[in-house]
């Protein structure tokens, strides 16, 4: 369960976000959209506990994110778009360095399951320089996905990723919201939105501009119906017409 | 000169050095600058200016140490200098310069307008500290014999630099290409060899009469037909600053300016080694910046055994794992391996000898490079926060206090630095096994190994602390990364951190080490040398409560810390 209450972060005198505040239940997939510039990425670092808000509340699986980082931390899974890993550790180490930091006893079983499941496992001996961007991104998914995480944050998850391993992102997401996690995912590829996300939180300048079902989103602006998610998305963001594109 | 590259480079500058005015706003940067300038003023102010200039004698004598500075500068250079820090363009030059219709020495010769402004800073940095000198005809004429040496030494570091590539990217073909430059060095290495072996016996001789001896007779070994020959290019090179007079130094500026114009010329015929190293550095620079992994690094063909990490148990050891993982697959860590094997086999057979100077002189050697690197350690291992603070994103999603990260990461690299140090000593005990008489017995020495083996993670935990917690608390004015800036032309920069951390470091230590000296004159007299055992007690006590106090107050600063800005500030 991701909770988040007046969420507020500035950088001098940029506000990047800006009174924001929604839920995400277990077992819901919500997708972040809204034009570069908008607060998406900023808004996951700060629930990832990366960056510190100017205000606000938020609270991970029950756990208050500014009173109980590391307890919130221990629940919850960062993938940022950029796969970040260290240079001198396998494709094994990487995972069992995970392990211990997240505390998986069971860790030596996981990992061999996990390389299967991300087609890693041929490459289990290989440092990350010896690796495709692809392979990049899903040893980095696979980190974030180890400990069983009740809270997932994915920025950009497709991110160099190929069809096949598109396709299998995609299902794992999924599958692991209907395992109960609160996944939250920000993206501007808006089919993978509209595919597999329940909920959708559209941020324009820092502040929500539209929360809900695309059913409710639309419900909100009769004009809208009948219409694809790149048209909604657009009308809310004020671009409509795509005159910007 | 392309118009294009003077502007990159002026308005590159003006904007950093705006930036650099600009974070004085913060009071951190500010108080930090204050400390600087009181700092270079002390070192400035303790000089004395000597009322005659020079004699023949010291100038000759400064003239010799320098060349031999010069001399093992450029052995490192060739040696284990990091031929891609030489060649390090940003990846925007590399995207705008490198795919842009420019020649390869139109690129060349940018790279040098670049380093031409650490050169300047580092002329005015020691023109600066030795204002009160008499060394030299004047600060004018200093600071000009100042800038051809380190231009000089920047252009053999970038040349080397390309020899050193082109081997490692094209074999026997680089070889090929660089037979010239590879002559000149071979041919140098070994008439220095030769020089050694022939002035040996007559220093092993008046090393048995005393200092004074051995000092004139290494004098006449520098003057030799052989040594002479080797030290040339560099006496030629520092000459200008030791002449005595305006006669002396138009005499030496010459043959100095042509040896800098012989470099010019050979770093601009390098070849596409060059250009290719150059953009893959670069870009793999960009991607460990942007917190992306780098291409397959160096690592050591020696399979060392990695240590286990348990799946369960305290979190930020497997921090302090990582870095150790990391430590131990460096490329270097071989070189420093097999160095330290053959220092001890060394040691152990110079022991055997009859003669027990050489192996008193080599325990001696070691052992103050023991106590060299407690201060300079700290700033050459950087496997720590200030290498992992490019991926900061990544440590504060870890479930971890921001304080255990601190310990873990300063943890790993003190213990590295402490094995180093500790092999170091081992090397001495074994070559201090011919029991030399100014020194305790072999039971004395060995009580002393251990007690450096309890002592030594202590005062370079404190050491790594001091470090890291400059990169945390002034991020925009330290080096971030694990690599440092390097070069003869950045010496200034670095001696000078180097003696200020070497101060600071010693205000730390005057708690506990005062406790420990006073606990132990306290029970000298009924314990004897087992006073020494309360008194290093007492020592580490409060070595860990300052180490506890200092880890606690950097998690704070970490757990504050913006990414983002520590990224922009990197």
């Amino acid at each position: 369960m991701i909770e988040v209450d007046g969420l507020e972060k500035a950088y001098g005198d940029l506000t990047a976000v800006q009174g924001l505040s929604f839920q995400v239940r277990p077992g819901e997939v919500v997708g972040l959209v809204g034009p570069n510039g908008a607060g998406k990425t900023t808004t996951l670092r700060c629930l990832a506990g990366i960056t510190i808000p100017t205000a606000g509340r938020i609270r991970i699986a029950g756990h208050d994110l500014a009173a109980e980082p590391v307890a919130a931390k221990q629940v919850l899974a960062f993938i940022p778009d950029e796969p970040h890993l260290f240079e001198y550790l396998t494709v094994e180490e990487h995972l069992r360095f995970v392990g211990r930091l997240y505390g998986v006893a069971d860790a030596p079983e996981r990992i061999p399951r996990m390389l299967a499941e991300l087609e890693l496992d041929g490459k289990r001996r290989a440092l990350p320089g010896e690796l495709s961007r692809g392979m990049r991104q899903k040893l980095a998914i696979a980190c974030g996905l180890l400990h069983d995480p009740a809270v997932l944050l994915f920025d950009e998850p497709l991110t160099g990723l190929d069809p096949v391993s598109i396709r299998r992102m995609k299902a794992t997401i999924v599958a692991r919201a209907s395992d109960g996690a609160a996944v939250l995912l920000s993206s501007h590829l808006l089919h993978l939105v509209e595919e597999i996300c329940t909920r959708l939180l559209v941020l324009q300048r820092g502040q929500a501009v539209a929360f809900g079902t695309m059913a409710e989103i639309v419900a909100a602006r009769p004009t809208l119906a009948g219409r694809p998610l790149e048209d909604v998305f657009l009308e809310l963001i004020g671009q409509e017409g795509g005159g910007d594109r | 000169m392309n118009g294009a590259y003077a502007y990159l480079v002026a308005r590159s500058l003006r904007n950093r050095l705006t930036r650099q005015v600009a974070r004085l706003r913060s009071p951190r940067y500010l108080l930090a600058l204050l400390l600087g300038l009181a700092y270079l003023s002390l070192i400035v102010g303790q000089q004395h200016s000597a009322p005659t200039p020079p004699s023949a004698e010291t100038s000759r004598w400064a003239e010799l140490l320098l060349a031999v500075g010069v001399m093992l500068a450029v052995t490192w250079a060739w040696v284990i200098g990091s031929e891609r820090r030489a060649l390090a363009f940003s990846p925007a030059e590399v995207t705008f310069l490198f795919a842009g219709p420019v020649p390869r020495r139109e690129l060349i010769r940018f790279k040098l307008l670049v380093s031409q402004t650490v050169v300047l800073f580092n002329v005015a940095l020691w023109t600066f500290l030795l204002s009160r000198e008499r060394l030299g005809v004047s600060a004018w004429v200093r600071a000009l014999s100042l800038w051809t040496l380190l231009t000089t030494l920047s252009l053999h570091r970038l040349g080397a630099s390309f020899v050193r590539t082109s081997l490692l990217e094209h074999g026997r073909h680089g070889a090929r290409r660089r037979v010239v430059s590879l002559a000149i060095g071979v041919g140098v290495a070994l008439t220095l060899v030769w020089a050694v072996a022939d002035a040996l016996p007559e220093l092993r001789t008046s090393w048995a009469v005393g200092l004074r001896a051995w000092l004139a007779a290494l004098g006449e070994a520098a003057d030799g037909p052989i040594a002479g020959v080797a030290l040339a290019p560099f006496r030629l090179a520092v000459r200008p600053l030791v002449a005595r007079s305006g006669d002396e130094w138009l005499r030496a500026i010459g043959p100095a300016t042509l040896l800098l114009v012989a470099h010019f010329v050979w770093v601009l015929r390098a070849d596409a080694a060059f250009e290719e190293s150059a953009a893959e550095f670069a870009f793999a620079r960009a991607r460990a910046r942007a917190g992306r992994p780098q291409p397959a690094p160096a690592v050591s063909r020696l399979r060392l055994p990695t240590p286990r990490l348990a799946p369960t148990g305290r979190p930020a050891t497997a921090i302090a794992w990582k870095n150790t993982v990391a430590a131990l697959r460096s490329p270097r860590t071989r070189l420093v391996l097999t160095v330290y094997t053959g220092g001890a086999l060394i040691a152990g057979w110079l022991a055997t000898l009859d003669d027990p100077a050489p192996a008193e002189a080599l325990g001696w050697l070691v052992t103050m490079w023991t106590g060299f690197l407690l201060v300079a350690g700290p700033q050459w291992i950087r496997n720590d926060l200030r290498g992992d603070l490019l991926k900061l994103d990544l440590l504060r999603s870890y479930p971890l206090r921001g304080a255990s990260l601190v310990a873990a990461e300063t943890a790993s690299s003190a213990l590295i630095l402490t094995g180093l140090q500790l092999g170091l000593l081992v090397i001495g005990w074994l070559a201090f096994l011919v029991d030399p008489v100014d020194l305790p017995g072999l039971p004395g020495r060995t009580a002393l190994l251990a007690l450096a083996l309890v002592l030594l993670p202590a005062v370079n935990g404190l050491g790594m602390l001091l470090h890291n917690g400059a990169a945390l608390l002034l991020p925009g004015w330290t080096h971030i990364g694990t690599g440092r800036p390097g070069g003869v032309e950045a010496l200034g920069q670095n001696m000078l951190v180097l003696i200020g951390f070497a101060a600071l470091l010693a205000v730390v230590l005057i708690p506990p080490a005062g406790a420990g000296a006073g606990i132990y004159l306290l029970l000298e007299r009924p314990l004897g040398y087992y006073a020494a055992v309360p008194a290093a007690a007492a020592l580490l006590g409060l070595a860990a409560v300052e180490g506890m106090v200092m880890v606690r107050w950097l998690g704070r600063v970490l757990e504050r810390l913006d990414p983002s800005t520590t990224a922009a500030q990197a």
